[in-house]
């Protein structure tokens, strides 16, 4: 939450009222290695990835220090995935124990701080889950459920948050976490990755700025390979933070990878575990979730000391890497002046959101917008088409009608899926729910489920049309 | 006559000991702990309880003694003990500078990695200008501890060759030899409490040796730890700090002697200032994640996970002005027994008509809350145990809630997370008649109070076996393995596997109990944690890690068999 400047939003959230004493209590802490599993014995999503972690932080101590609190992760149940999935064909193939736990240790994150027993909190949890999209067939970049979107709608539903910033902090384009986002004005979706010309997934150029009712609140700052601590600073110093202080959200996300650190496998970034550090105590994130970091040695445990030391507010002074050297830091002139492009085009596209908006509901009321799209999923090697429909309503952000199929190891599977926005207005909301009778009525032939996804009401209905039977989540 | 074993536990308040043989305990003593004069005490207890045995069986059939005492938590409270340096060599992490460490605290340059790599090399100057000030200072002990020591202990070596190279004078603790669990600031501070209680410690281990062999008495000796274990007098000489919260865990161990079954047990210590509430899991005590905390820092030394709450049978019982109010401070014994002020003992001594003291004189006591309540005595009385029995009850549902919720870090662990209740409420001290079977009742579960409870901490003390915990690190891509005890260190194959790796602990275990000489319970170990992690570099294996536990777990010895009904 950000209070800086005495510029305090007008109406602080009934959590934050009365929490004076917010800055003496300890940070959170959910540390679960998910020390038996992998995605296969040699992947880099493996039983190893968080030893060492776990050897500097236990050996370190903080645990014990009364700055950190440390909790269980619980799982997630399979209501906390439907809100944010469509899982093909059900929850079950998609979400395993392991993915439900890693999310439901950002749910117990999320649960002591709306409780008031944290001042902030970290889920340093794995798997990871920022490539895991809306539709679920399977496997992408290591993903299958999408930690932070399932805590955020989970904030909601609970605890009537509405307005929430997620900043993708990995060195991956927070892909999946953008889809989810892509059509929700009220999440300000930041991604700042490796350009994606140059890294996987290849997607998260300054052009994508999200849906059209919800123009302006997704924003991509690709950043060439080999930017440093300064860089990266400096996008966040003159482009996060404003925008952040400006959306006035009632709660910050770090979706927090680890991989721009300098010595990171699969990327080419030259970050240090000190800016990691600064990093999040400048956006001080009410809320961090582990996502990628494959420097497991070399990386992985500085940059998680440096993370939990910051948020906590612990003295990070003495904290770099074995091989850490000053002068690495220092940004070239020219990557300066383009990051100083981008930041001055992304300012532009979010103060114009609101006249984006607008002109879309004026010229396009009442009508579906459409668009295609191919998704591939690595790790299982699924393809997936997509046609997407909005319509575009002149009250609400909409509802979201999904028409999608794919050919897996699993066979191949045609799904329709119906999004209702927690803030639909009624007469949107009762089309779509007629829409979804209707589907299920009309369409056997063409589809093998339909799915219902209310989150006005909280409900999620599944429709297997097969079997004509109807379950609910 | 069978054989005899010997127990004695001096507590906060008493000193209690017990002589006890074939399952039955032949005699019992009891004396005030005078804080400043342990010995005496101990020696008082040892007299009464040695009039009933024979001076042949003395020599002959005495096969333990064990012992339970306070003397270091004291030492630790009261800040007494040796002036000690420490010198710490922490590498990238925590700013050491900011925490509130010790007196003479000295941090020096240095570093080694998870791994064991040396990623910073020591200062020989540096440490060179300490010596100097640390003599100059007049300080003569030195604890060295350094993160990750117990990966690789050379920078802790060198600092000790450094100092004793200027200084032949100066005592050395090294981390290492202190505790190899993961965790550096419990380590410095385990080891930095060693070296502040050794020597005062062996000069009581020393008098309590002579004592006994003056007595005529020669067996083993035994001290109690925290982790309800014994070891011999000579290993305690190394270990002082095990010595700590020995009181508790002899309290657990009575109980577990009185059960010996595989039930979940709560065992509640009522005493007079303070009860002590402890899990007894499927027969197995449960331990504090965290290492035992003393004097208020958390550090290496394994202990039951005890609670203490203040609130004893000897609690002043005072009226708010809406409620009755139990303790937290004790004014002396109860009034029953002539103490000055009435006590939940007294609620239940006229609940009882009597049966534990004085009825008139706790009736005195009572009426005059009585009055001011506008209360009948007996309802008062009612209601005193009911308020007692409130506390209690939400103690242990806490304790259970917070065992509920210690970290995992399988996802195994959390899935098969299932909640446990206790299947009885097992009563320790003079005071648990009173209030365990109502209490037992709010849990709708059994009640144990035996005729043994009021002495069974020293009943514990004197069945206790002795405990030993090994950690085995091996790493095959460096070729070597690191244990927690010792600072052992040594060669490993690499091609080991996690068999390798197992059988490697559990030989270096028999080894060690045998020098310990306590080999012959090496039978008894249990491996306790086994983990192997691939290293992958590029995506291929280069080599294994391995994490191997390995116990010889608290329990009673061999020759008791359990106590007659």
């Amino acid at each position: 939450m950000k209070e800086k400047n005495g510029n305090i939003s007008a109406s602080p959230p009934a959590w934050k009222k009365g929490s004076g004493g917010k800055e003496a209590l300890p940070t959170g802490l959910v540390f679960f290695p998910a020390f038996d599993w992998a995605i296969s014995p040699t992947h880099p999503e493996r039983e190893e990835r968080l030893l060492y972690t776990r050897d500097q932080l236990f050996e370190e101590g903080v645990m014990d220090l009364p700055q950190i609190r440390q909790y269980q992760p619980r799982l997630a149940d399979h209501k906390d995935i439907a809100r944010v999935h469509f899982c093909v064909p059900d929850i079950e193939t998609q979400a395993t124990e392991a993915h439900r736990v890693a999310a439901g240790g950002a749910l117990v994150i999320a649960d002591a701080l709306m409780k008031g027993e944290i001042k902030n909190g970290f889920a340093l949890v794995r798997p990871p889950g920022h490539h895991a999209m809306r539709v679920a067939h399977g496997n992408r970049g290591f993903c299958n459920i999408n930690n932070e979107p399932v805590m955020v709608e989970y904030l909601r539903q609970k605890y009537g948050l509405q307005r929430i910033a997620v900043i993708d902090t990995d060195v991956h384009h927070g892909d999946g976490t953008q889809d989810i986002y892509w059509h929700d004005p009220d999440v300000l979706f930041i991604s700042f990755h490796q350009d994606g010309r140059t890294l996987y997934p290849g997607s998260g150029f300054t052009n994508e700025i999200g849906g059209p009712l919800a123009a302006g609140t997704t924003l991509n700052v690709p950043l060439p390979p080999g930017t440093t601590d300064e860089g990266i600073l400096f996008v966040l110093d003159n482009l996060v933070l404003p925008i952040i202080d400006e959306f006035e959200p009632e709660l910050i996300v770090n979706s927090a990878g680890q991989d721009n650190h300098y010595s990171d496998p699969l990327a080419n970034m030259s970050f240090s575990a000190r800016g990691y550090a600064i990093l999040n105590e400048k956006l001080a994130p009410d809320i961090a979730v582990l996502e990628g970091g494959y420097s497991i040695e070399t990386a992985l445990p500085y940059v998680n000391m440096g993370i939990i030391m910051a948020m906590a507010g612990i003295d990070y002074s003495n904290l770099y890497e074995p091989d850490f050297r000053e002068d690495r830091f220092k940004e070239d002139p020219r990557n300066l002046k383009k990051l100083e492009g981008i930041v001055q085009e992304l300012t532009a596209v979010f103060r114009r959101r609101q006249e984006l908006v607008q002109s879309t509901r004026l010229q396009k009321s009442g009508s579906l917008l459409q668009r295609n799209r191919q998704i591939y999923y690595d790790t299982d090697q699924i393809r997936e088409a997509q046609k997407e429909a909005l319509r575009v309503c002149p009250d609400c952000p909409g509802c979201l009608l999904i028409d999608s199929q794919a050919s897996g190891p699993r066979g191949h599977f045609r799904v329709y899926c119906i999004n209702i926005h927690i803030r639909c207005c009624p007469q949107c909301r009762q089309e779509a729910r007629d829409h979804y009778a209707e589907m299920c009525r009309q369409t056997k032939e063409l589809f093998d489920y339909v799915y219902l996804q209310d989150r006005a009401a909280d409900l999620y209905l599944q429709y297997d049309c097969h079997l004509n039977a109807e379950d609910m989540v | 006559m069978s054989k005899i074993l010997v127990g004695i536990d001096v507590g906060g308040t008493f000193t209690d000991g017990v002589v006890c043989a074939g399952g039955k305990i032949l005699d019992s003593a009891k004396h005030p702990t005078e804080e400043g004069d342990l010995q005496g005490s101990i020696f008082a207890v040892l007299d009464d309880l040695l009039q009933g045995v024979k001076k042949d069986d003395l020599a002959n059939k005495i096969i333990q003694v064990v012992l339970s005492t306070t003397l270091v938590t004291n030492l630790l409270a009261a800040g007494g003990g040796e002036q000690v340096a420490l010198i710490m060599i922490p590498g990238p992490g925590l700013n050491l500078k900011q925490l509130d460490f010790f007196p003479h605290t000295y941090i020096i340059s240095g570093a080694v990695d998870f791994r064991g790599k040396i990623i910073e090399p020591l200062k020989q100057t540096q440490v060179e200008e300490i010596g100097t000030l640390i003599t100059a200072a007049g300080i003569k002990k030195v604890a060295v501890v350094g993160k990750f020591s117990q990966r690789n202990n050379s920078h802790e070596r060198l600092v000790e060759e450094i100092l004793k190279n200027r200084h032949p004078h100066l005592e050395i603790v090294r981390g290492f030899e202190v505790s190899g669990q993961l965790n550096f600031l419990r380590r410095a501070v385990t080891a930095y409490y060693t070296a502040v209680t050794r020597d005062k410690w062996a000069r009581f281990a020393d008098s309590i040796k002579k004592a006994l062999r003056k007595r005529g008495i020669v067996s083993p000796i035994n001290i109690l730890k925290a982790d309800g274990g014994t070891m011999p007098l000579e290993v305690s000489l190394h270990n002082p700090c095990e010595t700590v919260f020995s009181g508790p865990a002899a309290s657990v161990m009575g109980a577990f002697a009185l059960t010996m079954d595989q039930q979940t047990s709560v065992v509640v210590d009522i005493g007079g200032t303070t009860t002590d509430l402890a899990l007894i899991l499927e027969g197995r005590p449960l331990y504090a994640s965290r290492g035992a905390v003393l004097s208020g820092r958390y550090t290496h030394v394994r202990s039951f996970a005890v609670r203490s709450m203040a609130l004893g049978g000897d609690s002043t019982l005072r009226w708010t002005g809406n409620k009755i109010s139990v303790g937290p401070d004790r004014l002396g014994p109860a009034a029953c027994f002539g103490g000055p002020a009435a006590t939940p003992t007294d609620a239940v001594n006229i609940l009882e008509k009597g049966k534990l003291g004085s009825l008139s004189l706790s009736h005195r006591a009572l009426e005059e809350i009585s009055k001011q309540a506008g209360l009948k005595v007996e309802k008062l009385a009612r209601e005193v145990v009911r308020r007692v029995n409130d506390r209690l009850k939400d103690g242990i549902d806490d304790m259970f809630r917070s065992w509920e919720q210690e970290p995992a870090y399988k996802i195994w662990e959390i899935v098969n997370k299932r909640q446990v209740r206790p299947d009885r409420i097992v009563g320790i001290g003079a005071a648990a008649g009173a209030f365990i079977p109502a209490l037992a009742e709010r849990f709708g579960c059994q009640a144990l109070v035996h005729r043994y409870s009021p002495v069974a901490n020293a009943l514990g003390a004197a069945v206790a076996r002795p405990t030993l915990s090994l950690l085995l690190h091996a790493d095959t891509q460096r070729q070597s393995y690191y244990l927690n005890l010792e600072g052992i260190t040594g060669k490993f194959s690499s091609d080991g596997q996690l068999a390798d790796a197992k059988d490697l602990a559990q030989k270096k275990l028999q080894e060690i109990a045998e020098k310990r000489g306590i080999g012959k319970y090496a039978d008894h170990r249990e491996i306790f944690l086994e983990e192997q992690f691939n290293m992958i570099r590029g995506w291929s294996t280069t080599g294994k890690l391995f994490d191997v536990g390995v116990q010889i777990a608290s329990g009673i010895i061999d020759e008791f068999k359990g106590v007659q009904p």
